[in-house]
């Protein structure tokens, strides 16, 4: 019954000419089923009543398209030919209301492609951080994967903040409506790697032979390995380091710090970049900023040869508890309560103040990604390896990098866009920003030579994963680690490091045995 | 006649099919299997689910961080509970009256309820912020000390969140409010001026009897809110400082999120629901008496 052309009326479903008279809304509602044909884009839209019809064309009104009023190819056609019968049944419109309802709630109202499109689904985090012209080149990127495979559509679902980021994937995960591609945070990676979350890579850099392995750095290809399986193809990283404000050293007099200065010579610095005022509640100027973040922190333990895990991350005790982390810790308190070098929480400004960014602070331990910030802000600084207290140098890598997932729908188009992504060309453009390194080797060499890229390049060897990459609870772990941090400088002096110490281990080690 | 009835009743459930499925899908399954959950080990991403009986509430009463987040959730109920009715009724008498302009006032009342949670905190952490924020620059300007830096101070954090409850809640209680008033009836308001009743005297007798259903409605709403205190406490504080405003809620992210443990923190939920449930029965049954006994005075 519907096959039949009525009055077939070609019209532009534009603004201009839809909120005019509306031809199709016309034609549609007096004769009933008639499918909207987009000759622009070919796709049908096999509606039933007219104004379904009507609301599909209102959906799609905005892009400038051509309809007509046509009939449905008979394989597009499965509503008319099948059991579709209460629809034109007059004298039963109760049924084909509330019928027509649920289709139109449930959004099964027959959008068909003429040529269905693969769609690659990948999921990252916001890029609203690094300003709007980082988005840009995102999508530049996509455009020109899409350009290389025909048919193919990329949709980037970007979801904004950490916190969120990985409990909304691992519900994704857990209710089957997972993306292709994730990019992933190495220090949350851990529960991801080990719940069967992401596709081993090896058997597509095995069949490919356009991919070269060792491109890559291998300290941060080597994060996201288990055994032989490799789950992760990283994008970007950075070593973390200390920055430094080149005009309060000068202003101070101080030589510039130099790799392989140790917590003495730290600390001497410190002292002379802090200005004191007499008769001041406090220092108007700090050696170095400090925020109670454990990933920021974490390194001093490190640089001290103390560590918050033992090596194969099942347990705390002898190792937060151990005589090298209550040392680092107690460095830590003791510059801020002691020396007064360091701003106590209490003296730092409340979330969003810097006191780095604002020139109140000499020094500060942060990735590449805060040189963004400091440019913008007109800061002159240099950076320089982490003052160690009698051991090797010691820094973490904190990286981001692309994986495929178990449920990923198109594993190898994934794979293909992995590589796309990665590959030194897309890289040298996506770092341009001064974000992080990158992790193709031939990208990250193309910035090197400025000072500044330099000494991070040359942190990269002695560069550790860091904790979160293996130990699924990490996040949890640095919850407490901030907690006590709290504790410890809130008691005035009440609790001492070492008891401090010695209970946050119970708690790790109980949340590590429960796993 | 039958007939009718019979249809009638058809198209009854129709009207009332959307919003049944929907609570049934979103509400009733989910407590179901988190009622199942909280009874098992289950982590969000394993397989194996052991049963563990009351294991998890057993678990979490031993925990004395958990014990301390009970704590905190009843100091911010009992704090912001009772200010946020008292602010919200205050502010409903103002704007009640028929001033010229009260449109807007009644409007700009309204704009937090409106407004994202997160983005209020982020306004709210710049109110607090110590030297440059809104209320230390205005005692600074008084010549007041203005270094109190709030979100940081384990005495003060609890008592920012309970002040910025009361503006974030203003609207909505106060709107109920508004409406209860409008519908108590001119004359007697009439009838007390004739017998002499001073202002205080019509808001005491007349104004807050009449009220008292209202009332009861704003109480029990605003408590059952103030039990589920999440956003402001995620982005401001995250529980600190020293855990003195780790609630209930954020406890339960924590260990659904951090560690993946969503079998406790099903069972926790069920501890929350059970806290509101016993708490909002309570101030059912009292404020029924008051209600009877403002019935016989009357």
């Amino acid at each position: 019954m519907t096959d039949v052309v009525i009055n077939p009326v070609r019209t532009r479903v534009g603004s201009s000419h839809w909120n005019g008279g509306a031809p199709v809304a016309k034609s549609l509602g007096r004769h009933g089923a008639r499918p909207l044909h987009n000759t622009t884009n070919g796709r049908f839209l096999c509606g039933s009543r007219g104004f379904l019809a009507t609301w599909v064309a209102r959906r799609f009104s905005g892009g400038g398209h051509e309809w007509t009023v046509d009939s449905c190819p008979p394989r597009l056609k499965p509503w008319a030919t099948r059991s579709l019968g209460p629809f034109g049944c007059s004298q039963r419109p109760r049924w084909a209301l509330a019928v027509l309802l649920l289709v139109v709630f449930v959004g099964a109202c027959g959008e068909e492609t003429a040529q269905p499109e693969i769609v690659l689904r990948v999921a990252n985090w916001s890029g609203a951080q690094v300003e709007s012209s980082f988005v840009k080149l995102e999508r530049t990127f996509r455009e020109e994967f899409e350009a290389a495979h025909p048919g193919v559509s990329v949709r980037i679902e970007q979801i904004p903040g950490h916190g969120q980021y990985a409990p909304k994937l691992l519900m994704m995960h857990v209710a089957g409506s997972m993306p292709d591609v994730i990019q992933l945070d190495a220090s949350s990676g851990a529960v991801f790697i080990d719940n069967g979350v992401l596709r081993d890579m090896v058997p597509f850099i095995e069949a490919d032979a356009g991919f070269e392995l060792d491109d890559y750095f291998e300290n941060v290809i080597d994060i996201a390995r288990r055994g032989d399986a490799l789950y992760t193809i990283p994008l970007d990283f950075t070593p973390m380091m200390m920055y430094y404000n080149k005009k309060l050293f000068d202003e101070a007099g101080v030589a510039y710090p130099r790799p392989g200065w140790s917590w003495d010579d730290f600390l001497e610095t410190a002292k002379k970049l802090t200005v004191f005022p007499e008769g001041a509640r406090g220092p108007t100027q700090y050696g170095m900023y400090f925020e109670n973040v454990m990933p920021f922190w974490v390194l001093w333990l490190w640089t001290n040869g103390g560590d918050v895990l033992d090596p194969t991350g099942k347990r705390a005790g002898g190792y937060f508890d151990g005589p090298k982390s209550i040392e680092a810790v107690q460095f830590l308190v003791d510059l801020m309560t002691k020396y007064r070098v360091v701003p106590h929480p209490r003296e730092s400004a409340a979330a969003g103040v810097d006191l780095f960014r604002s020139g109140q602070a000499a020094m500060d331990v942060k990735g590449h990604w805060m040189m963004i910030d400091y440019q913008a802000d007109g800061i002159d600084f240099g950076v320089v390896a982490l003052p160690t207290n009698g051991v090797e140098r010691a820094t973490v890598v904190y990286y981001s990098g692309l994986s495929i997932t178990t449920k990923a729908r198109h594993p190898q188009l994934a794979w293909e866009y992995i590589k796309f992504m990665t590959s030194a060309d897309v890289q040298v453009r996506r770092v341009a920003s001064g974000l992080a390194i990158s992790g193709n080797k031939a990208a990250a060499a193309h910035f090197a030579g400025t000072p500044v890229e330099d000494a991070f390049l040359a942190e990269v060897p002695y560069a550790r994963p860091p904790w979160g990459a293996v130990v699924e609870r990490y996040p949890f772990i640095e919850e407490l680690g901030r907690e006590m941090m709290e504790d410890i400088l809130y008691s005035g002096g009440a609790l001492s490091v070492e008891d401090a110490l010695r209970q946050t281990t119970k708690l790790i080690d109980a949340a590590l045995a429960e796993q | 006649m039958m007939k009718d009835t019979r249809e009638h009743n058809w198209r009854g459930y129709l009207f009332v099919a959307p919003a049944t499925v929907y609570l049934a899908l979103f509400a009733f399954l989910p407590m179901v299997l988190a009622g199942y959950m909280s009874l098992h080990r289950w982590h969000l991403l394993k397989d194996e689910h052991p049963f563990i009986g009351l294991g998890n509430y057993a678990k979490m009463f031993a925990d004395p961080f958990f014990r301390n987040a009970i704590y905190n959730t009843f100091v911010y109920v009992v704090f912001s509970v009772p200010l946020g009715v008292v602010a919200a009724l205050a502010v409903a008498m103002l704007v009640a009256r028929p001033l010229r302009g009260v449109g807007v006032f009644r409007t700009l009342f309204f704009i937090p309820a409106v407004s994202s949670q997160v983005a209020l905190s982020m306004v709210w952490i710049w109110i607090l912020l110590p030297e440059v924020g809104l209320i230390n620059g205005a005692m600074k300007w008084l010549g007041l000390d203005g270094s109190t830096n709030f979100l940081a101070e384990p005495g003060w954090a609890m008592a920012a969140l309970v002040a910025m409850s009361l503006w974030i809640g203003l609207g909505p209680r106060m709107i109920i409010f508004l409406a209860g008033i409008q519908s108590i009836p001119e004359q007697l308001y009439e009838a007390a001026a004739l017998d002499g009743c001073t202002g205080w005297q019509r808001f005491r007798h007349v104004t807050l009897p009449l009220l008292a259903p209202t009332t009861l409605f704003v109480v029990v709403t605003t408590t059952i809110a103030a039990f589920q205190l999440f956003t402001p406490v995620y982005v401001m504080t995250r529980g600190g400082p020293r855990r003195t405003t780790d609630v209930v809620l954020y406890h339960i992210y924590k260990e659904a999120w951090q560690k993946f443990d969503v079998g406790m923190a099903s069972a926790m939920s069920y501890v929350l629901l059970a806290m509101i449930l016993v708490v909002a029965l309570v101030q059912f049954r009292i404020m029924r008496r008051g209600l009877s006994e403002a019935g016989a005075a009357a």
